[in-house]
């Protein structure tokens, strides 16, 4: 999927600008700078709240930023003609209808953007789901949920990867299939951005870090520049997040 | 030719015909509409010979063959009401603009497949349900032809109103996003406003000729003649509030859309 490079423009970066979103007065989003770079695995973590999927959504078009902005491509993804083949998103398990066959869903998905029914397939094969592609969502587990998700962001082939907490409710076969799905993602030259809280999950996935807290940046770092020596992710993260917690459990405190 | 559009509404076409509530409140919609209708007039039709005159000048071939519809209406609301609604309270709508993130286009192609499929579905019911009429009314030779002046009107009309309801119900369903929240406010306008209207009708007659289910009486009847005419809208003041309710639902529906789903 070679596509003419237009001039001035890095393709295949999610880029957000100064994003700023705001819920009444509650600022979950706050001033965000940075990029995401093709051919490696962006990690994106913070704490419960701090704005991660709020990102995402700024990043999709599906909330609007109340100043700054979210580009891939160095458009707006709302402008994009054919979204589905420049960027394939896993929002969460649940934007789906439950009466509805995962066969039937991927198909409407497909339509929109003019996608081949032999990919629907592919992409059910590929996250193990043909077995079961022909019975509604409703019956799912929320870890077939969750590959079904991951099966609609493959769906158009894009260079562009958003996983939001893939790992939700996957077996350990899956977690260490998504693993290394994002790894040969990236090998392949594409942008995978994924957030998690599974810290030792991350470790052995990602090759560069964004952190966030209150939905301030904190990094913006490659890993091997962000574990001190001897220490852990885990270590390292609670180290430089500590101030930016906001719900914090009682009575675990180290 | 494929454009964003066709693409779209092919999704929205796969979305409605792989929903199993789609065939089940479009079987009810129909069924409900032609059998209550068939009632009526084999009613009328064996009761004719022992009828008053007041009660034959009552009768209408073409109104009491569509009559089942004034309550299987709901049903095609609740159609309207599902075809959007369901997108929210499931999260599928992130999917959806997800897929199509201009959101005049995805509400466009989602209008054009609803109201295309209510439409079809409006006239082709109504047309059953007159001709299933008219064969029973023939026993009577009470029956009318499609060429006797205002049939088609009427006929066609009575398609029209439920296409009209069909799209008020999405209309709700796209401003409130709730399903069973635009269900009792449909209902609420469908039927409740009837009552209410009629009981302001001692300072105006306006609220009771903007009722839908008033014009429907109008239109789907073949010669109006109303128990009450001061409530009645005329056959072009009733087309005005189908074209009213229709620009209504449609354009709040479109605001609505477009502002960002939680
Ligand atoms: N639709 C909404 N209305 C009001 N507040 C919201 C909405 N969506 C998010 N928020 C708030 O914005 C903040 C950021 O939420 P967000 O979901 O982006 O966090 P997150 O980093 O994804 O957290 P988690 O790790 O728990 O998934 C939170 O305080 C949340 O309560
Ligand atoms: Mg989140």
């Amino acid at each position: 999927m070679k596509r003419p490079a237009r001039p001035g423009i890095v393709m295949d970066v999610i880029r957000c600008e100064h994003l700023t979103k705001r819920f009444g007065r509650k600022v979950a989003v706050d001033d965000l700078t940075f990029e995401v770079q093709p051919a490696r695995v962006t990690g994106y973590l913070g704490p419960n709240g701090a704005g991660k999927s709020t990102t995402i959504r700024a990043v999709l078009g599906l909330d609007t930023p109340d100043a700054g902005r979210a580009l891939v491509d160095g458009v707006p993804y709302r402008q994009a003609e054919q979204p589905l083949r420049r960027v394939g998103a896993l929002l969460d398990a649940g934007a789906v209808h439950p009466g509805r066959t995962a066969r039937a869903h991927l198909a409407a998905l497909a339509a929109t953007n003019h996608i081949r029914r032999s990919r629907i397939e592919e992409v059910l094969a590929l996250t193990g789901l043909a077995d079961v592609a022909q019975r509604r969502i409703g019956t799912y587990s929320l870890g077939m949920k969750q590959r079904l998700g991951i099966a609609a962001a493959l769906l158009g082939d894009p260079p562009v990867l958003i996983f939001d907490e893939p790992a939700n409710g996957l077996d350990p076969e899956g977690i260490r299939w998504i693993r290394s799905l994002m790894r040969s993602l990236a090998g392949e030259g594409r942008t995978v951005l994924v957030s998690s809280h599974l810290m030792s999950e991350m470790a052995l996935t990602v090759d560069h870090l964004l952190v966030i807290g209150r939905g301030r940046l904190l990094a913006d770092v490659p890993i091997t520049d962000f574990i001190p020596a001897g220490a852990s992710l885990e270590d390292a993260y609670l180290n430089l997040t500590e101030s930016a917690v906001e719900y914090r459990t009682e009575g675990t405190g180290h | 030719m494929p454009t964003a559009l066709t693409g779209a509404m092919a999704c929205e076409v796969i979305k409605l015909r792989s929903l199993r509530s789609t065939w089940i409140t479009t079987l009810i919609a129909v069924a409900f509409g032609l059998a209550l209708s068939l009632m009526d007039v084999a009613h009328t039709a064996n009761a004719w010979p022992h009828m008053t005159t007041a009660d034959r000048a009552q009768f209408d071939p073409v109104g009491d063959s569509l009559s089942g519809f004034a309550f299987a209406v709901l049903a095609f609301g609740v159609l309207g009401v599902l075809g959007i609604s369901s997108e929210y309270t499931t999260g599928l709508i992130r999917s959806t603009l997800t897929a199509t993130p201009r959101r005049t286009l995805s509400y466009t192609a989602k209008t054009l497949v609803i109201g295309g499929f209510a439409l079809l579905l409006g006239e082709l019911t109504a047309f059953t349900s007159f001709f299933i009429g008219q064969a029973v009314l023939a026993k009577q030779h009470l029956d009318v032809g499609l060429g006797t002046p205002g049939v088609l009107r009427a006929v066609s009309c009575a398609g029209l109103y439920l296409f009209v309801v069909t799209v008020v119900g999405y209309g709700l369903g796209a401003v409130i996003r709730h399903t069973a929240g635009a269900i009792a406010a449909l209902f609420a306008l469908v039927y409740l406003g009837y009552g209410a209207a009629k009981a302001v009708e001692g300072w105006s007659a306006l609220p009771s000729k903007l009722m839908l289910s008033n014009a429907a009486d109008t239109l789907g009847q073949l010669h109006p003649h109303p128990l009450h005419p001061e409530r009645t809208p005329s056959l072009s003041f009733a087309l005005f509030d189908l074209a009213l309710y229709l620009a209504l639902a449609l354009t709040c529906g479109a605001w609505r859309f477009t502002r960002d789903a939680a």
